[in-house]
């Protein structure tokens, strides 16, 4: 059974749709690269994965339950890094993940270790005491994928989650992301399109709200490229060039 | 009912750790130091008459002022809850708006949280906020009770004060419930703020309009109307029914306000 079904799945705003008639599965353990160009759609399908949005159409389920029935069981099983990371200003980021943990409901019992465990993953540890509005930009973004990474679930649903960070960093979070995959099954939307060839097995293209490509990165170049060599930036422009 | 809590921690360390909090406290001790001064030397007038001539040749009116506890205990209640109706908006306008334009409602909304649970820790976090302002008021009458001096027994009712305190708490009460509601329909904090207190002005008003009304209009804006419903508790008598008619409000509130949640997503 796949960990993520998506089926017929459509969004409007008032009467713009944002996605269309999308239907594609993500089995367990898999890790898949969302793309598309500016308002594509891949927030919105991501904040109807999480249970944020509800759809306009169509059905959604993760480990077998359906988002709109079981909203609280698909919860629980997602970690979510929403496009802005959602933080507290105010907050040190000690008490910002303790605030998420328990919001998580993770036993108060090894609380503690689990904020620990989830900051040296993504290496917040050093700065675990200091306020959040404080932070530059890239460790507001490491503390936004810390607090997805907490309780370890089974999903992850990370939209830009390199954004805004420096090419170390960047090489850091993507070989994070690339050591969940098997234990977690991922999706991950990026506008940089070297970095799907590096972590992703598989990739999602959508344009203006449907699903232009699905595939394995491997067969995707082969399938449309001049050549079997082509690279996913020049899938990416024939496809969403339409 | 854990994660409400957390919810209601959080929102309370929240507010002592930015200065906001600090303004309204402020706030509100010096407004009612300003009444309260007011009306201690409103007493010692109305006292210094009656050493004059004796309470039985001053008019009727002026009997509360026998004693520092309708003198002047009861009537700072009511003075406190016409500066709450000012102050409960800026308390209550951050509780929703503020998660909405800091993309934070997103966290609470794919948290595995009940919008229940959310709704009640967000309001739990908004009493304990509210309750502390309120207890700065305590002040007064601790004062009084200190350096007052009375004809016969302690200086103070305190029995007639508290149940008049509980009066004040329970419309700070149903002003966050209100703004709690009204603070779930917006981002901007300061439209919150107005909308509620938009909402909780007229509410005073609704007195002089029911007197100014005939039968049977005037007894049910009598009715609605809060200072009517907090009449006897502020003068230290409980009354049941003026606590079934707040409860009925902030749990209409309440739901309200679970109900926008729920909507709001669909936006
Ligand atoms: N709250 C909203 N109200 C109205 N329209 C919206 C709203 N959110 C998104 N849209 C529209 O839905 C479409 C898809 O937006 P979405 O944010 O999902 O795109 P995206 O693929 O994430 O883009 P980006 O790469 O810029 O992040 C866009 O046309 C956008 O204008
Ligand atoms: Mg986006």
């Amino acid at each position: 059974m796949p960990m993520i079904e998506v089926q017929h799945l459509t969004r409007r705003y008032r009467d713009r749709v944002a996605i269309e008639d999308l239907s594609f599965d993500v089995a367990e353990g898999e890790l898949l690269g969302f793309l598309g160009p500016n308002g594509a759609g891949k927030s919105t399908t991501m904040k109807i994965l999480t249970g944020f949005l509800p759809p306009s159409e169509g059905v959604v389920k993760v480990g077998g339950f359906d988002v709109t029935t079981h909203p609280l069981e698909v919860k629980r099983r997602i970690g979510y890094l929403p496009e802005t990371p959602p933080l507290y200003p105010e907050m040190t980021v000690r008490g910002y993940l303790r605030f998420v943990a328990s919001l998580k409901r993770l036993p108060s019992r090894g609380l503690d270790t689990e904020v620990e465990r989830v900051a040296s993953l993504t290496g917040v540890t050093h700065v675990l005491g200091r306020l959040i509005q404080n932070l530059s930009k890239g460790y507001k973004q490491r503390t936004g994928i810390a607090q997805a990474l907490l309780g370890a679930p089974p999903v992850l649903i990370l939209d830009e989650p390199t954004e805004g960070l420096d090419p170390a960093q960047r090489a850091e979070v993507r070989a994070l992301i690339k050591g969940l995959a098997g234990k977690h099954t991922v999706i991950l939307s990026t506008h940089i399109l070297p970095e799907v060839t590096m972590t992703c097995e598989r990739v999602l293209i959508l344009n203006q709200g449907r699903i232009a490509a699905h595939d394995d990165l491997g067969k995707l170049a082969g399938l449309h490229g001049p050549s079997e060599s082509a690279s996913l930036e020049e899938v990416f422009i024939k496809l969403t060039a339409a | 009912m854990r994660t409400a809590l957390a919810i209601a921690r959080k929102e309370l360390s929240l507010y002592f750790t930015t200065p906001w909090a600090y303004v309204v406290f402020t706030a509100m001790v010096a407004l009612s130091s300003f009444f309260f001064a007011a009306l201690l030397e409103t007493f010692q007038q109305v006292q210094q008459m009656a050493r004059e001539t004796t309470w039985a040749q001053m008019p009727p009116e002026y009997d509360s002022y026998r004693n520092l506890t309708e003198g002047v205990a009861v009537q700072l209640w009511g003075t406190v809850i016409i500066i709450t109706l000012f102050v409960a908006p800026f308390l209550s306008m951050r509780l929703f708006a503020e998660e909405k334009r800091n993309k934070t409602f997103e966290l609470l909304m794919t948290a595995p949280v009940r919008p229940i649970e959310l709704v009640v820790g967000k309001y739990l976090g908004g009493l304990g906020i509210i309750t502390a302002t309120l207890a700065l008021t305590l002040l007064f009458p601790a004062l009084l009770s200190f350096f007052g001096r009375a004809e016969t027994g302690t200086a103070l009712e305190w029995s007639t004060v508290l149940v008049g305190f509980v009066g004040v708490l329970l419309w700070g009460a149903t002003c966050m419930a209100v703004g709690l509601f009204i603070s779930a329909l917006t981002e901007s904090q300061m439209l919150a703020a107005l909308l509620t207190f938009a909402v909780l002005l007229p509410w005073m008003l609704l007195t002089s309009v029911a007197q100014a009304s005939e039968e049977p209009v005037r007894s049910v804006l009598t009715y609605l109307s809060f200072d009517s419903q907090l009449q006897h508790l502020l003068k230290g008598v409980l009354d049941v029914q003026s606590f079934v008619f707040f409860a009925s409000v902030i749990a209409f509130s309440l739901l309200l306000t679970h109900r926008a949640v729920e909507v709001q997503r669909q936006a």
